[in-house]
């Protein structure tokens, strides 16, 4: 895990690159450079402020003194976790996860349910000869809505002739959200369950479907011999190599939200887009902001458990906007948290939010 | 002789509806009824009773579970001891059920919805009602009840006689347990996590200036008015009235959902309700699949009907 | 004020799908999660606030197997001073045995108390009996559904009992007592895994339920377990607007939400 430390605080100039590119900033009480200052002279901070944060990374990227004020936020909220005065529904979250290892409380025993919506057998990963592991996701495992990703990059991968398993009940969640709650003791938990599953059937290979399960299994979880990847880096190259075809034209024009999780924290950019580009007919737009500098659609950090204290435009609904004006009938995104935040404005206005996969599954 | 005592659920002049279910059961164990109640006026058919007690005595006192067991002492070196006790599976009638149960050292099943003459069994909820215990009692003697709100009532009938009517004279008061007041709970800061009835509304009300006309049908039903989180968002409806994971979780005994399709994340925080109600013009809508009671049709339309009604 | 509470160790069923086995004789836990029972969440919560306030102490007690030490470090990681396990293997469904056994447990080992506070009932059973059966049983005085604690004086305090329909009422009761309390009384603190750990330090007694089992006798007993009937899809209120509007208020009256 990163360490935070005071040292690192008192390295801040103040130079205000971190404000600048946080989604937060302007629009809500959030200022994160403010919060940082707050921190080098200890002073008390209001105990609302840090449950804004998205955790979407650019204050931790654009900084030059690398303060790391995103860790900053995990230690304020950690603080607050242990003293036990955290907002109500961000503690539901936490005692659910708990209880039944996932944010909603869905019953643990379900959590492989979804496998039933396929036309075909999908094995625990201990009976796979590549001890490759498809790692779900908790809400894509329960929400009817995001299910339908697990569903549709089960079937492109074994479209493509890949092998793979699932752990079914005992994938635990992977702990992204909940550490960045600032709840480590639990994100500890939940680290070592999911270890102890992989060695115990020898995992090899992760594929992940949620950017925010990628980067903790890849980034936090420690140095495990495993290979953790996002399944749009492992679909576009089964196009390159031509292992899936999309053969149906789909003559629409797509946008492309980059999640912060996928795109600016861990630098997959150009596979989702070389997916989509490999489509016919398929002509791809872009935001104003994309790529590094993309719009965070605000899901992260808690944020999908906690509502705020100020109402303002969402960004979610900033990004609809932008994306009706560019002309797009389609936003595509490869994360389950942005396609929630940002289906929601965008239903309203007209506009039809898809995970990659489903545009996938539409034309091959 | 056999009889069962129902011990009466009254409050502030009301002899309480569920005093129906307590009644129903014995119908069905076919036992002569002794109602005890204390003597004040309350309007209620007395004919379905073969006999009515009444103790001189303050409701209040009567409704402290340290006064109602010397009452019934009462009543049981005059008449014998009861086959049952029963009692509303209320606020009051479980508080002193259980005392008596472990005054008198008599076995008490509470929450029964159940009965079975045959086999002579009480039904009995258990985790989260999605298990039904049998119960009965295994030993000879008196047995107290507590009986949930609307699982007897059916049964109830007229006597064909009017009751016979005793009174107890003394009933002594306990200083360990006194009634101070009642206070109705402050209505200023609502708060929808402890209202028994909500309105909740969603996306399907189309724009603000539909909200004051739920406001008047919530007023109208007595009930609490609560939103969806696109509600919320758009500031229709403030921050506190947000049910859903963001939200607050919610578990009145109705929850009555007006133009809110379902999103699994409004589902998380509202499908423990004891009833949901759900009305939505789309038939497909997710929420149909949470509800238990479903209506089809233009929420405005239901909305205005409904006011029209209650106003008439 | 010196606080006994309970706290018991309950299957989490709400998100599962039961499955009775043995031909009706036992409900298949095996694959359910454990927690805390909502309702003592609210009681240890409300006992520490009393404690914190009045400057006395909180002992949280448990009845059943090893496991529910989990819900005593819990009360401890809320701010109890120490947790009693009252050892039993079996899951007693007569809550007179559970009365019996505390009654038994807090006189033979003098335990001293101010007051005892219970949840309103345990989200296993429903019972919402033990505290009102123990009471009786210490041979004094008893409140349920107690919704908020107005006053604490030396010897006796002022609970408002929660009523249907909104209304409430206040009573003055004398300590000790046991007061039964309901959901909602407070906003119970949030336990961190790393509080749990510190408290694991904190050592836990524990007792074995066979000492105490005078006159701990079952008198009622679960003949088998059934299913409820099955809730099917909604039932749609269909007809004229009228029509449907009327049904709607019938269900409405029925619930007991409008009159």
């Amino acid at each position: 895990m990163l360490e935070q430390s005071q040292t690192r605080v008192l390295t801040c100039i103040q130079c205000g690159k971190c404000t600048g590119g946080c989604p937060e900033a302007g629009k809500t009480p959030f200022n994160i450079r403010m919060l940082v200052r707050k921190r080098q002279f200890k002073s008390s901070i209001d105990e609302n402020i840090p449950w804004y944060c998205t955790s979407c990374g650019a204050c931790t990227i654009r900084c030059p003194r690398d303060v790391k004020p995103s860790e900053m936020i995990i230690e304020m909220r950690s603080s607050f976790v242990e003293d036990g005065d955290i907002p109500v529904s961000i503690q539901k979250a936490l005692e659910n996860t708990s209880v039944q290892r996932n944010p909603w409380g869905r019953s643990r025993a379900k959590r492989g349910a979804w496998v039933e919506k396929l036309g075909f057998e999908v094995p625990h990963v201990s009976e796979t000869t590549s001890k490759r592991l498809l790692f779900t996701c908790c809400i894509q495992a329960y929400d009817p809505r995001c299910m339908v990703i697990p569903v549709n990059v089960a079937t492109i991968l074994n479209k493509g002739g890949l092998e793979f398993g699932i752990l079914g009940e005992e994938e635990a969640c992977c702990g992204n959200e909940i550490r960045r709650i600032g709840e480590s003791g639990l994100f500890e938990e939940l680290q070592e369950e999911n270890i102890a599953a992989f060695k115990e059937y020898g995992v090899q290979e992760i594929i992940t479907l949620s950017p925010h399960c990628m980067n903790t299994l890849k980034k936090e979880y420690g140095e495990l011999g495993i290979k953790v990847t996002h399944y749009t880096e492992i679909v576009a190259e089964m196009i390159k190599e031509g292992k899936i075809v999309p053969k149906a034209p789909y003559a629409k024009k797509v946008i492309y939200h980059d999640p912060c999780f996928l795109g600016k924290q861990n630098g997959i950019f150009d596979e989702p887009r070389s997916i989509l580009k490999a489509i016919d007919g398929l002509e791809l737009l872009e935001f104003s902001r994309s790529r590094e500098t993309s719009l965070c659609c605000e899901g992260g950090g808690g944020r999908m458990f906690c509502e705020v204290e100020t109402t303002y435009q969402r960004n979610s609904e900033v990004r609809v906007i932008e994306a009706i004006e560019k002309g797009a009938e389609v936003m595509a995104t490869s994360c389950p948290f942005c396609v929630m935040t940002l289906e929601d404005p965008a239903t309203e206005k007209g506009l039809a939010v898809k995970e990659l996969s489903e545009i996938l599954m539409e034309v091959i | 002789m056999s009889y069962a005592l129902i011990i009466a659920e009254v409050r502030r002049g009301v002899f309480e509806e569920r005093n129906l279910d307590t009644l129903g059961i014995c119908a069905l164990l076919g036992k002569e009824t002794v109602l005890l109640m204390p003597d004040k006026p309350y309007t209620f058919n007395e004919n379905m009773y073969d006999t009515i007690i009444k103790a001189k005595t303050e409701e209040e006192v009567f409704l402290n579970p340290l006064n109602i067991a010397g009452i019934i002492e009462q009543v049981i070196s005059a008449r014998g001891k009861p086959d049952f006790i029963i009692l509303t599976h209320s606020s009051s009638g479980s508080e002193s059920a259980v005392y008596m149960a472990g005054l008198f050292s008599l076995p008490v099943v509470t929450d029964v919805s159940g009965y079975d003459k045959e086999r002579n069994i009480f039904f009995k909820s258990y985790y989260s009602d999605k298990i039904f215990g049998e119960f009965k009692s295994s030993q000879e003697g008196t047995c107290i009840l507590t009986v949930r709100s609307g699982s007897f009532k059916e049964f109830v009938g007229e006597k064909a006689s009017a009751p016979k009517v005793e009174f107890i004279e003394n009933v002594s008061v306990s200083e360990a347990r006194t009634f101070v007041e009642y206070v109705e709970e402050e209505k200023t800061d609502i708060d929808i996590t402890k209202a028994e009835f909500l309105l909740s509304v969603g996306r399907g009300i189309g724009n603000k200036d539909e909200i004051p006309d739920y406001e008047a049908l919530a007023g109208l039903l007595k009930a609490v008015l609560s939103g969806s989180r696109p509600v919320i968002d758009k500031l229709w409806l403030p921050k506190a009235r947000q049910v859903g994971t963001s939200g607050k979780t919610v578990k009145p005994k109705v929850y009555l959902a007006m133009g809110i399709s379902g999103a699994f994340q409004h589902i998380a925080g509202m499908k423990d309700s004891d009833c949901i109600i759900a009305v939505n013009k789309d038939a497909e809508a997710p929420i149909f699949q949470y509800a238990h009671f479903g209506i089809v049709a233009d929420i405005h339309k239901v909305r205005d009907k409904l006011k029209n009604i209650l106003a008439g | 004020m010196n606080l006994l509470v309970f706290t018991k160790r309950v299957p989490a069923t709400q998100e599962e799908e039961l499955r009775i086995v043995d031909d009706g004789k036992a409900v298949d836990l095996s694959k359910v999660p454990f927690k805390v029972n909502d309702w003592d969440n609210y009681a240890v919560e409300e006992a520490v606030q009393i404690a914190e306030k009045t400057g006395g102490t909180v002992t949280a007690i448990s009845i059943g197997d090893k496991e529910s030490d989990e819900v005593l470090r819990r009360a401890i990681a809320m701010g109890a001073k120490d947790g009693f396990l009252i050892e039993k293997e079996e899951i007693l469904h007569d809550p007179g045995v559970r009365a019996a056994l505390v009654n038994n447990f807090l006189k033979k080992e003098g335990i001293a108390y101010d007051a005892i506070f219970t949840g309103v009932q345990s989200e296993d059973d429903q019972f919402a009996a033990v505290g009102g059966i123990l009471a009786a049983k210490l041979g004094i005085p008893y409140a349920s559904m107690v919704i908020g604690i107005d006053a604490v004086e030396k010897d006796h305090l002022i609970a408002r009992r929660e009523l249907e329909g909104g209304l409430q009422e206040r009573v003055k009761i004398t300590s000790p007592c046991v007061l039964a309390i309901q959901s909602g009384i407070n906003e119970p603190r949030y336990v961190s895994i790393m509080g749990i750990r510190k408290a694991s330090k904190v050592e836990r007694k524990t007792y074995k339920g066979a000492d105490y089992s005078e006159n701990a006798n079952n008198s009622i007993e679960v003949v088998r377990w059934v299913y409820p009937p099955k809730k099917g899809a909604a039932t749609m209120l269909t007809g004229e607007l009228d029509e449907v509007c009327k049904q709607l208020l019938g269900v409405l009256k029925e619930k007991g939400v409008y009159q």
